[in-house]
């Protein structure tokens, strides 16, 4: 990056004192999160040797996935259907736990198809591999007769199992913790009897999708949807070493909770305080 | 070195509909009614996951000096901003614009960093829900 973009960057973040809403970070190559301007001449979807499509690659989120984090998106006000014990369950989280991923706790599914990071899939004939940020991965079976086991270990992305239909791969999961775990960013909670299929197609060679139904007949009173498109990194991006519990010295410093969901169904406060005026351009700190 | 520490209006208004990719909510750990800018000499240098940390001896207006901590994003999101390791060095003197814990500890969100060389940059986690 030139320091010319740099100061572009900068003047748009910090150009004015008072703070502005939208995305500030850049949104080129090596941002986190990319836009979407592939949509409107598709390429062709890849595919392995055996037919299938080819879900491999490194994906990124883009701004028009409202609200981040919250796994409420698709429902009407972004309102759960919580149980009695799936209130209890999230005034539990929201009152006595700390974020389990900021304690470099695994985020597991389905937090992770909400989170805001990009992953990158690797597709093998018999096994899919998600790679993802916090060094943190999951290896699926693909096999179409293989069955749940009858008490599996519970883990936080639960026993997964993976099968084509048509071409969309369908990852069946079951065996999850109920403790030490939220299901996205706002602290909503998820049980031990959660069951969560994802249905994964890649449309085109640049786009990748999941439709992913959610049972939790603890905590919600009837299943829902969670669906979420990607974008195709850049041929260089790949996921790298993050050791999440390297120096996680936040830990001696977090509330319990996410902190206040704004009306948008994001975490965060409405009134900020603005930072003071940025120092002007060039003036060495003294 | 002149400390400046500063409380600042509660005025603003929000960011908001971002992903979310941040390793903690901003909101759990810092208050965002407590703006402050601290400047002061790097002490030390926490490059490390899943935050970096700048340590800097602060002196206050009554000449005591005050240890500060100020919690930037991880290594990975300050290089992709173009703010790398090697354009800091013990001595260094930085500003620090962000906000305070809420627990009263001197840490504070590192949201906004001058550097030694006078470039701006962002210093936070990107999209952790607070201040953009």
């Amino acid at each position: 990056m030139t320091r010319v973009c740099q100061w572009l960057i900068a003047a748009t973040v910090f150009g004015s004192p008072a703070l502005s809403p939208g995305p500030s970070f850049a949104q080129g190559g090596s941002s986190l999160t990319a836009v979407d301007t592939k949509s409107a001449t598709p390429r062709p979807t890849p595919r392995t040797s055996d037919g299938h499509p080819d879900l491999s690659g490194y994906w990124k989120g883009t701004r028009d996935t409202v609200p981040g984090g919250n796994i409420g998106k698709d429902l009407p006000g972004f309102k759960l259907p919580l149980t009695p014990a799936g209130e209890a369950a999230l005034h539990h989280n929201l009152t006595a736990t700390i974020d389990p991923e900021s304690l470099c706790i695994i985020g597991g599914i389905p937090r992770h198809n909400a989170s805001g990071l990009p992953f990158e899939v690797l597709q093998g004939a018999r096994k899919i591999a998600f790679l993802y940020w916090y060094s943190y991965y999951r290896l699926i079976p693909v096999d179409a007769s293989r069955k749940h086991s009858d008490d599996p270990d519970p883990s936080f992305f639960g026993e997964e199992i993976g099968r084509w239909e048509g071409d969309s791969l369908v990852i069946d999961s079951i065996g999850f913790k109920e403790e030490k775990v939220w299901i996205d960013e706002n602290a909503n909670p998820h049980s031990d009897a959660l069951h969560v299929v994802e249905r994964w197609t890649r449309p085109d060679a640049d786009h990748i999708h999941v439709e992913t139904l959610i049972e939790d007949p603890k905590f919600y009173t009837r299943p829902f949807t969670y669906a979420r498109t990607w974008i195709a990194g850049q041929p260089d991006e790949e996921v790298h070493e993050y050791a999440c519990s390297e120096n996680n010295v936040d830990r001696d410093h977090l509330g319990f909770g996410p902190g206040p969901i704004r009306p948008d169904g994001t975490r965060g406060y409405i009134d900020p305080a603005p930072l003071p005026p940025p120092i002007p351009k060039g003036s060495p700190p003294k | 070195m002149k400390v400046r520490l500063a409380l600042w209006a509660i005025v603003g208004t929000l960011a908001a509909g971002t992903p979310l990719v941040a390793h903690h909510s901003f909101a759990a750990e810092f208050d965002a009614k407590q703006a402050i800018r601290i400047t002061g000499a790097l002490t030390e240098i926490e490059w490390t996951n899943p935050h970096s940390y700048f340590h800097l001896s602060v002196k206050n207006d009554n000449a005591t000096v005050e240890e500060w901590i100020c919690e930037g994003g991880s290594p990975g999101a300050l290089s992709r901003r173009g703010f790398k390791r090697g354009n800091i060095k013990i001595g260094d003197t930085l500003i620090v614009d962000g906000y305070r814990a809420k627990d009263g500890s001197r840490l504070m969100d590192a949201r906004r960093v001058t550097l030694p060389d006078g470039r701006i940059v962002s210093g936070g986690s990107a999209d952790d829900g607070g201040p953009q």
